[in-house]
């Protein structure tokens, strides 16, 4: 594990199973979408039950974006690790448009059946604050022309917003909320109808490979740009 | 068998699905896109080097000697 730190082993290792996770990724989307539109409308719900199965991943891919972000931050900050530092900065767009989307689809789901677009309960906000953390991370990172400079400053901010995950998870317990408990992830049993398990899994694992697929190609193409600058430098050097 | 009429709920359901499809297509080309570009410029730069004097930067670019930190 700790030998694809080596930038080379790295590529070399992840160059056959990128396309694999892509491929992956495709199919299980397509199942998954299939299955959402053969389960029956809920007896509660009617068909916005529907708009769980692209709200749920997207809400818990946001959250592990950020987790991989966070830890990729940890060893860019502590060992001063490159590719850490690339890892960090490919998850922070990918975790970024999944938490907005998990912010856009709950909203749609929570008009019809809350009343309501949106609410400041303790879910919403901290997934709210989650999402500005994500562009915090972004905007500083594009706001130091010193990539090294830019990378450990984002990396601080990075690990203060891990503070925010377990905030982000326990806030249905921890308080009063209008939104639901985790009803999937309950020790026990699940609380969700046996019925919705398949398209509901599918469309997490599919969304999972997708994110796999994106980081991995993202962490591939910053490596890619990083020889390409000090090829740059260097042959501008030797000029 | 599909269920498409999602009445009364249409207003909400369809816009989820086409956001989040729109938005997993959007991360997807740009990712593929940005990929093939840093491709092809590195690809240039060391097919562009190797016909120079510059062959050790060339075949850095492709194995560095010191993979232990990227630049």
């Amino acid at each position: 594990m700790f030998g694809l730190s080596n930038p080379q082993r790295f590529m070399a290792f992840t160059g056959p199973l990128t396309p694999v996770l892509w491929g992956l990724a495709a199919v299980l989307l397509g199942a998954g979408a299939w299955l959402s539109f053969s389960v029956p409308a809920d007896y509660q719900q009617g068909d916005t039950v529907r708009i769980m199965f692209v709200h749920v991943p997207a809400a818990t891919l946001g959250l592990g974006a950020y987790a991989a972000l966070g830890v990729s931050s940890f060893f860019a900050l502590v060992f001063r690790h490159a590719l850490a530092d690339a890892a960090a900065r490919a998850a922070a767009l990918p975790g970024a448009a999944f938490t907005a989307l998990a912010l856009f689809t709950g909203s749609l789901w929570g008009q019809p059946m809350w009343g309501a677009w949106w609410v400041w309960d303790a879910r919403l906000t901290s997934v709210l604050v989650l999402f500005l953390f994500y562009l915090g991370y972004m905007a500083l990172r594009a706001s130091i022309d010193d990539e090294q400079k830019a990378g450990r400053a984002a990396a601080v901010l990075g690990l203060v917003g891990l503070i925010n995950l377990p905030i982000v998870k326990f806030s249905v317990d921890w308080w009063n909320t209008l939104h639901q408990p985790a009803s999937f992830l309950t020790p026990g049993s699940s609380g969700l109808d046996p019925v919705y398990l398949p398209p509901f899994l599918t469309m997490l694992a599919a969304y999972g490979v997708l994110f796999a697929a994106l980081w991995l190609t993202a962490i591939r193409t910053e490596i890619r740009r990083r020889r390409v600058m000090t090829l740059r430098a260097r042959s501008a050097q030797e000029a | 068998m599909l269920d498409l009429d999602m009445t009364p709920y249409a207003a909400f359901v369809w816009p989820a699905w086409g956001v989040s499809a729109l938005v997993l297509a959007a991360l997807t080309a740009r990712a593929v896109i940005a990929s093939r570009k840093w491709k092809r410029e590195l690809a240039k730069f060391v097919a562009a080097d190797s016909e120079t004097d510059g062959a050790q930067v060339a075949r850095s670019a492709v194995a560095p000697k010191n993979t232990e930190q990227l630049p």
